[in-house]
């Protein structure tokens, strides 16, 4: 009995001290270091922040004591979402009218409210559609309000976000609302999920660049949101789509942006919001930076289940595709 | 009396038995079916295809018995680049000239030039820069032409492809050039790995929306790549872009066109061009599709340890980074 007992401990002992090894190397190479970035009296900027997401992120800033500016689009909208801010809060956010796919107009309106402290560039629209139905305007209009759009508000926040980086001495923080179609393209998505992976490549490089000044960079990755965005988009969603996209469940907005804000000030790079969306960020890790080790032992521990779990996913999907063809040609 | 075997056998057979069902299971559940897609006698379609690795990919379908249409902007260099492949080959390639920044000249080029059965959409363009640095005009460039143009040519193909592959049975292609940019964002490719990662966005979506109709997406992910147009790049690249870059070994535009040409025959989802290549290709294997189980199987044993080279490396390139920067305040 005794010498059972001796080799079940022979064995293990070696693999407790690898797991130590690994966490203690893992904590020595994880890039960039961890910060956490206060929200409280800094001055918070949302793009598309007068709906959904947006909103819930704006409204939660503020109740935690930000300094609040929302950008949209429609004057009307932005004025109920600062009146439900006002009601719920008490904090008066500042409203700011522009068009993202327009960099002049986005550089005028940021200039009115100051430096950034966090840019949430949170904007988006979504319309699913095999591409070979889908017109080609409609594919522009995602790329130039979710990519560009995003592109034209860094550009315009970053100077001032550099110098009131160095002024204060507090890290900044940009981050970026993508989508678990982000983490990965399905049927109806091809230029939505074109969209949401361009920002993932302009975030990696972009965190290079910033690191230096003290910003550091977020990707929010939500499932199906419940927002009025949403509700427009099931209008539109080819079947297959819906086959597939039940795949994760949905959330509410306030829930989301919880998660968001969370991960924002802990300068998470990638923010997944559910049980889901942390298995397909383990999945979909890549090359990304990843600042907690914890997290980090989690990736590479996980990621050759996770690739399997990749792979029975479009088995999955791919079985569903050929059904509703087969279906579709029986009719 | 002999011993009998059996005893000592059956706690080894269960345990013997695991890595056989996983394999089998892996065998089994990998999608989209591996295909082989023919090249002699049928028309490949080649965008950029007047320089560089578009060039290399045309002479080389034209060795192979392919009807080989080139589509680029300037009417010289494409008849430069017929003449030459006349010379190496014997073969006349048809040439288009079209700036595939607009839809309606692609649609146009795309009739004159018949049903296509491999779209190679290898056209591109990089500028590296600091996005604080860059002019919108040249980010908006490299969308244009690396992400919208390839909407446009995929858009006008796709219709008579479809067509063409039920008409002959045949399996077809759409390949995707990417870059090792488009599987890690790096200093100095906000742009430029925003429109890559948004082709892989693309693909992913598309295989799905295209493999009922017996087409087959592929993404070709070369690294620095001794061309014309790396040539341009390369005097433009900011020191740590080419400190940063140096982790990945350059390759002839030859060479990146043989393996590119394999991965489209073998419906390749990812096409990686060099050992570097493959790893990189593991480590953001993500949930994209996988057809060879061979490679499903390097996917899932290896996906950990690629999960902890990536950190390695990030950590390398974070450190890079920061020395760079200490060195410059010092001066």
């Amino acid at each position: 009995m005794a010498s059972l007992f001796f080799l079940f401990l022979l064995l293990l002992l070696p693999l407790v001290v690898v797991v130590l090894l690994l966490l203690l190397l893992l904590a020595i190479i994880v890039r960039p270091r961890p910060v956490r970035i206060p929200l409280k009296g800094r001055h918070v900027l949302v793009s598309g922040g007068s709906s959904g997401i947006g909103f819930a992120l704006a409204r939660r800033a503020a109740a935690e004591g930000a300094r609040v500016s929302i950008l949209a689009r429609d004057p009307d909208r932005l004025r109920d979402a600062c009146d439900a801010i006002r009601r719920d809060t008490g904090v008066d956010a500042a409203a700011l009218a522009a068009d993202v796919r327009d960099p002049a107009a986005v550089a005028r309106a940021l200039e009115t409210v100051g430096p950034v402290d966090v840019l949430v560039c949170n904007h988006g629209v979504f319309v699913p559609q095999e591409l070979e139905r889908q017109s080609l305007e409609e594919v522009r209009f995602m790329v130039e309000v979710n990519l560009m759009g995003t592109f034209h508000l860094i550009k315009a926040a970053l100077p001032a976000m550099k110098q009131r980086g160095k002024e204060t001495g507090l890290p900044a923080s940009i981050a970026i609302m993508s989508s678990q179609a982000g983490q990965v393209g399905v049927y109806g998505y091809t230029a939505y999920s074109a969209t949401k992976f361009g920002l993932r490549g302009l975030a990696e490089a972009l965190q290079h660049e910033v690191i230096m000044d003290n910003i550091h960079v977020t990707l929010i990755f939500p499932p199906d949101t419940d927002t009025p965005g949403l509700a427009e988009e099931l209008k539109r969603r080819p079947e297959i789509t819906n086959v597939i996209a039940a795949s994760s469940g949905g959330m509410k907005a306030d829930d989301v942006a919880q998660k968001a804000l969370n991960g924002i000030k802990s300068a998470q790079f990638v923010v997944p919001c559910n049980f889901e969306g942390t298995m397909l960020s383990i999945a979909t890790a890549g090359l990304s930076p990843q600042r907690s080790y914890l997290m980090a032992f989690n990736e590479v521990l996980g990621a050759s289940l996770m690739r399997f779990v990749g792979l029975c996913f479009q088995w999955n999907w791919f079985s569903a595709i050929e059904k509703w063809h087969a279906k579709k040609k029986c009719k | 009396m002999a011993p009998s075997p059996l005893p000592i056998a059956s706690p080894l057979l269960p345990l013997l038995m695991a890595p056989v069902a996983f394999a089998a299971v892996l065998a089994f559940i990998v999608r989209p079916r591996s295909v082989r897609i023919p090249i002699k006698g049928r028309h490949v379609f080649i965008s950029g295809g007047s320089s560089g690795i578009g060039l290399a990919l045309a002479r080389l379908a034209a060795t192979e018995g392919a009807r080989v249409s080139i589509l680029a902007r300037s009417a010289v260099r494409l008849q430069e680049a017929r003449d030459a492949i006349r010379l190496a080959t014997g073969v006349d390639v048809a040439i288009f000239s079209a700036d595939v920044r607009d839809a309606d000249a692609v649609a146009n080029a795309v009739e004159e030039a018949g049903p296509v059965d491999v779209l190679v959409c290898n056209h591109g363009v990089f500028t590296p820069q600091e996005l604080e640095k860059q002019d919108l005009e040249e980010v908006r460039f490299m969308v244009e032409i690396n992400l919208m143009g390839i909407f446009h040519l995929i858009k006008a193909a796709l219709p008579a492809m479809k067509q063409r592959a039920k008409a002959t049975g045949l399996p077809a292609s759409i390949a995707i050039m990417s870059s090792q940019a488009g599987q890690v964002g790096v200093y100095g490719y906000t742009a430029y790995s925003a429109s890559k990662f948004a082709l892989r966005g693309l693909a992913e979506a598309l295989q799905h929306e295209v493999i009922a109709h017996n087409i087959h997406v592929s993404m070709i992910f070369p690294p620095d790549t001794d061309t014309p147009g790396f040539a341009e790049e390369h005097k433009r690249r900011p020191d740590l872009t080419n400190i940063i870059a140096g982790s990945s070994g350059g390759m002839k535009a030859d060479d990146v066109a043989k393996k590119a040409l394999n991965g489209i025959k073998s419906s390749m989802f990812i096409v990686p061009c060099n050992f570097e290549g493959s790893m990189l290709s593991i480590a953001t294997a993500g949930l994209s599709p996988q057809s060879s189980f061979f490679t499903a199987l390097a996917e899932v044993l290896g996906a950990g340890f690629m999960r902890f080279m990536g950190l390695c490396f990030q950590w390398n390139w974070f450190s890079l980074i920061e020395k760079w920067h200490s060195k410059k305040k010092n001066m």
